[in-house]
């Protein structure tokens, strides 16, 4: 099952590399650099969807106290951290060319790294704590206020700052960019998304085995 | 016995320790003013950039004081075999957990307010029209870190590595927060209109309800061991 | 106006080389066990 997860994810990585460089258009007034969002975007998004699993993983764990739960929100946070590192890496990179500089605390990037920080904090606590399962049970308290925080740090670096492109994804309204874009970005987030259901199982079942070896 | 009276015992136990010993309020008080101290030499020359700053300085100095005094938060119990007291009492642990927050609270306002008197002295500023704004801002803001804080305090009260993991966990939960009560701070101090202020005290309301009842929720969870 | 393809391309090795790098991470996690206590 999980060998044909990532077969899978393999050829929609591929598409979306041949859609992004092949297909879609040179941007009019970024130029090639434009195409650097095709994985930029979808990384942040499977992200977020990521940390969304941490969040249910661990409430679950709570009220449930099943391991498997446990495992998919360790795995999930993992994942989810490696994604947002791309997301901030490649924007980054996107930025010295457009916007002259490597950083900027606009909004969208500080946000971005508050909630890098928030879980690497989680995995850095999974390290730290000794028994397995009283590490199990902090870490689903912190998933969980990690992933409530989230809407506020949003809203408040947003009011602190605006730099940074509309959401042009999580606000109404219409959007400034051409469909072939979008297309393009689909792809890559299924790819990005089948990638990370990959890397989960595997990762899920590394940790059982751990497990099971310390049994 | 009521789910308030046991809140209420916790915080009054948490007050007659401290009133006796009276350790961490000094030290921490000691602990501001020196960083009031290291901000002067560190940033002191030109004054006008100093007061610019001031809301910024007051919130940084709130939140390292902060720091210290909640890591220490369950240090009493851990280090006077009281934790087994804590995990056997009957009934809802949140109750403890309320009580802890308001001990904590009423410490870190009684620093702030010195704090902030202090700041007024030292570096000649008058804050007196928008000292209603900060009555309002100043427990606002602290609510909302000593409900993360004291549920983080618990938490790496047994870890190896207490010192490091508290604030790595706690500062970039408490950014919003932080944002919130520093802007706010800011439009109180250059007197403008409560309507520039009040968009930053709902999102310290929201954050506040949010981290509290986070708290409420699952402490109990945090305590089981 | 520049055409900056060394960022483009830059950005993708970085993308590349954190996702294989991740991948080869769970591949030894998983020879290792496997070596450990050969079952499945």
């Amino acid at each position: 099952m999980s060998r044909a997860l990532g077969t899978l994810a393999l050829v929609g990585l591929a598409m979306g590399l041949v859609l992004g460089f092949l297909v879609a258009p040179r941007e009019l007034t970024q130029g090639n650099v434009q195409r650097i969002m095709y994985v930029h975007v979808p990384a942040i998004l499977v992200a977020y969807l990521a940390f969304g699993v941490v969040l249910i993983a661990s409430i679950v764990y709570l009220v449930r106290r099943v391991d498997a739960a446990d495992r998919i929100a360790h795995a999930s946070a993992e994942v989810g951290l490696l994604y947002t590192g791309i997301n901030i890496a490649t924007g980054a990179i996107w930025g010295k060319p457009t916007w002259g500089t490597w950083w900027t605390w606009d909004a969208r990037l500080t946000s971005v790294s508050i909630m890098f920080l928030m879980y690497l904090g989680y995995l850095l606590l999974r390290e730290m704590v000794e028994d397995r399962e009283r590490s199990a049970r902090f870490a689903a308290v912190v998933g969980i206020i990690a992933a409530l925080n989230m809407p506020l740090v949003h809203f408040s670096v947003y009011w602190w700052r605006t730099l940074h492109q509309p959401p042009s994804i999580l606000r109404p309204g219409a959007s400034a960019l051409p469909r072939v874009f979008w297309m393009v970005v689909l792809v890559n987030v299924v790819a990005f998304a089948l990638l990370y259901a990959y890397f989960v199982m595997k990762r899920t079942r590394v940790l059982a085995y751990e497990a099971e070896a310390l049994a | 016995m009521t789910y308030a009276r046991r809140a209420w015992i916790v915080l009054w136990k948490d007050a007659v320790t401290e009133r006796r010993a009276k350790a961490t309020l000094n030290a921490l008080l000691f602990f501001s003013l020196l960083l009031l101290f290291v901000f002067q030499f560190t940033l002191g020359a030109d004054r006008e950039r100093l007061v610019a700053a001031l809301p910024g300085l007051l919130w940084l100095s709130f939140v390292l004081t902060g720091l210290v005094g909640l890591g220490r938060a369950f240090l009493v119990e851990r280090e006077n075999d009281c934790w087994d007291g804590l995990l056997l009492a009957p009934g809802d642990k949140s109750a403890i957990y309320l009580g802890k927050v308001a001990g904590n609270l009423i410490l870190m306002l009684i620093v702030e307010v010195i704090l902030l008197a202090l700041f007024t002295v030292f570096f000649n500023v008058d804050i007196g029209r928008a000292l209603p704004a900060l009555a309002l801002i100043l427990p606002l803001g602290t609510i909302g870190f000593a409900a993360v804080g004291t549920l983080f305090a618990a938490m790496t009260a047994h870890v190896r590595a207490r010192e490091v993991l508290f604030p790595v966990l706690l500062l970039p939960v408490q950014v919003p927060v932080l944002l919130g009560a520093v802007k706010a701070t800011e439009a109180a101090l250059a007197g403008e209109s409560l309507g520039a202020v009040t968009p930053w005290l709902q999102l310290l309301v929201a954050g506040d309800v949010i981290y509290l009842v986070a708290g409420l929720l699952t402490f109990d969870a945090i305590l089981e061991s | 106006m520049a055409d900056n393809s060394g960022f483009v391309v830059a950005a993708y090795a970085v993308t590349a080389i954190c996702l294989a790098g991740y991948w080869r991470f769970l591949r030894r996690r998983e020879k290792n066990f496997r070596q450990r206590s050969p079952r499945r």
